[in-house]
């Protein structure tokens, strides 16, 4: 059984134009300790399915539905109450896109740090403060911080300060959304410096979403792609960037600029197609090279063309 | 064109009654470029290159030192006609395409603006320019994009209009502030290979302004590293990838991943602490506070700009 498994999983937004479907049946598992990179592209869903793990939904929801079994126990079926009592924040956190700008600019820094522990778990606060000095400690921040304001830290200390607040209450998984866009280069090896040594120590899952590959593989052991809000493809890391199977995949990977190796850049021509009227049949059919007219018309089934390596697409079935 | 010693500083005011503080955003650039050449100028948010490309181009005014553009000093440009001439001769690219748009304008309209404020052409000429221009951002069939309104157009699509309007002029000179990093990456690539085309084919000079330093090498044949509001080093691309000789420029190539599985099992070797503030920057290298050769010179004195090699450049005590 492994700790976290998503089967089916919908969540479409009802919008005036109409219905987006941003996940749309999407399965994966996570096993403990394993981190799993979600790879897209704007627009692909990456977001909206951290949205329906975390159950942090908006209010347009049309459909909401799937399996989601957190160490065997289904936490969809949970009421919101439940959710919010057992789950959120105390078996699953998070960390936002552009959490640092997210800290309330008002409170001092150790105080938000504390919170999840004040309200989740119900921790006094001179204990839950103290806990934050030490979450501050653990992730590279002098406790000294903890006094201060959100303004008085760099951004690299702020997401620092985001992470802690995501790690203090012990999670089983930790969802990072984009958690280095908008820090500089230096600045986001340190963090991923900081990520891999909390992965190592305390066998934390992560599920890191990004649209930045080569970021990616600073910490992914296994690689989700998604497009048009489904998973494309699904694979060990040590496959997945060495050898992608989806013709989706390949491009992506090709698109990629290295600095250590001599390569051709590719592009993909087009865009990625609109959520709201996905292209019938295979999603991508429409830029992909390698179309056969049976992608226009049906959707190609989840293939395990390998142990653990799944794709989704008509030239494995 | 030639800059020399290039200053912009901007003043800060901390408080009604303080004293103004001076915010040194580029604090002494000088180089020089010639007809086509393609440079990337690569620095982290904070370094000063935005304010470097904007300087460049007179949208912000020099505080010190002097910009040359085919021989005449436009450094403090005050004449109307020749500032006229200045900014038909030069263009910007800017970031995100949605926000260098009038979003009540069809592209049409958004083309057609360069060439009515200068009096380019009548009606019919305009026609061809815009159609053309249309063209050769491979925005076809022409007839369909130009009615278009901004919103109807994908990030991608909306930057190819912005280089279509930047070039439609026939500039010299074009600034290209990150113009892909807002769009997916699967497009970014082929943004940049045609923005390297037109810029090959109608001989422009190119300043390129990225953080994403492993975009250069498709790029340009010469690289900008810059800390600090100062240039730390300077030279042919593949050189100062290959080479590289201050010790930022070695940190900011050790700190970028490459898509590689065995990344995940090691730690990468990156100095701690962030890039300084611009307001009054105390004396020395800028870098000296994060350098691990740093030795007790670096703090005191700002080092000299030394050629290592022929047309490599690096301003660092290390090298004197």
């Amino acid at each position: 059984m492994a700790m976290l498994e998503v089967e089916n999983l919908r969540l479409y937004y009802a919008t005036r134009k109409g219905v987006v479907k941003a996940v749309d049946r999407v399965s994966f598992t996570l096993e403990k300790g394993e981190t799993l990179a979600i790879v897209g592209e704007s627009g692909c869903g990456k977001s909206s399915m951290a949205k329906a793990i975390a159950r942090l939904l908006p209010r347009n929801v049309h459909t909401y539905d799937g399996v989601i079994r957190l160490d065997g126990k289904n936490i969809m079926e949970m009421s919101d109450e439940e959710y919010r009592r057992e789950v959120r924040w105390r078996q699953i956190s998070m960390v936002f896109q552009g959490a640092q700008n997210a800290l309330n600019p008002v409170l001092k820094v150790g105080f938000q740090i504390a919170e999840p522990l004040m309200i989740h778990e119900g921790v006094p606060k001179e204990e839950a403060l103290a806990r934050a000095r030490k979450a501050l400690r653990m992730v590279g921040v002098h406790e000294s911080f903890a006094d201060r304001y959100p303004f008085e830290l760099s951004g690299g200390m702020r997401q620092r300060a985001v992470i802690a607040m995501a790690l203090i209450t012990n999670p089983k998984l930790v969802i990072l959304d984009e958690p280095t866009s908008a820090l500089d280069v230096i600045t986001q090896a340190n963090i991923m410096n900081l990520l891999k040594k909390i992965k190592r120590e305390y066998q934390l899952s992560f599920i890191f979403i990004t649209h930045d590959i080569a970021l990616s593989s600073e910490l992914a052991d296994r690689v989700a792609v998604m497009y048009a809000g489904q998973i494309v493809e699904f694979t060990d890391a040590d496959e997945f960037y060495t050898n992608p199977k989806h013709p989706y995949s390949e491009k992506l990977m090709a698109s990629v600029p290295t600095l250590r190796s001599e390569k051709k850049l590719e592009f993909i021509p087009g865009a990625p197609p609109s959520l709201l009227t996905p292209p019938p049949g295979c999603r991508f059919h429409p830029r992909c090279d390698k179309a056969m007219p049976k992608c226009r018309e049906e959707e190609p089934p989840e293939v395990e063309v390998k142990e653990r390596h799944y794709v989704k697409c008509w030239l494995y079935a | 064109m030639e800059v020399k010693n290039l200053r912009k500083w901007f003043e800060v005011r901390r408080g009604f009654f303080s004293k103004p503080l001076w915010l040194k955003a580029v604090d002494g650039v000088s180089f020089a470029l010639r007809p086509g050449e393609a440079v990337s100028l690569v620095g982290e948010s904070g370094s000063g290159k935005t304010t470097l490309g904007k300087t460049v181009l007179l949208l912000h005014e020099p505080t010190d030192g002097q910009i040359i553009f085919k021989g005449e000093d436009v450094t403090h440009l005050k004449d109307k006609k020749k500032m006229m001439w200045y900014r038909r001769e030069t263009a910007l690219v800017q970031q995100d395409p949605f926000g260098a748009m009038p979003s009540f304008m069809t592209i049409y309209r958004i083309l057609e603006e360069p060439l009515i404020v200068h009096k380019v052409g009548d009606k019919k000429e305009r026609e061809e320019m815009i159609y053309r221009a249309l063209e050769e951002v491979r925005l076809t069939p022409v007839e369909d994009f130009a009615p278009k309104y901004p919103h109807m157009l994908s990030g991608g699509q909306l930057q190819r209009v912005a280089i279509a309007r930047a070039l439609i002029l026939g500039p010299s000179l074009v600034v290209a502030d990150e113009p892909v990093s807002m769009l997916d990456a699967s497009v970014r690539v082929e943004i940049l290979n045609l923005m390297r085309e037109m810029q090959q084919r109608r001989n422009i000079t190119f300043i390129y302004i990225t953080h994403d330093l492993s975009t250069t090498r498709y790029f340009s044949e010469w690289i900008y590293i810059m800390y600090a509001g100062h240039i730390v080093e300077r030279g042919p691309t593949q050189r100062v990838i290959r080479n590289p000789l201050h010790p930022y420029t070695k940190a900011l190539l050790a700190a970028i991943p490459d898509p590689d599985p065995e990344n995940r099992k090691r730690f990468r070797e990156v100095p701690p602490g962030e890039p300084p503030g611009l307001i009054n920057p105390p004396p020395g290298c800028r870098f000296a506070p994060r350098c691990s050769r740093v030795m007790e010179r670096c703090r005191k004195e700002e080092p000299p700009e030394i050629e290592v090699e022929h047309n490599h450049f690096v301003k660092c005590w290390l090298y004197v």
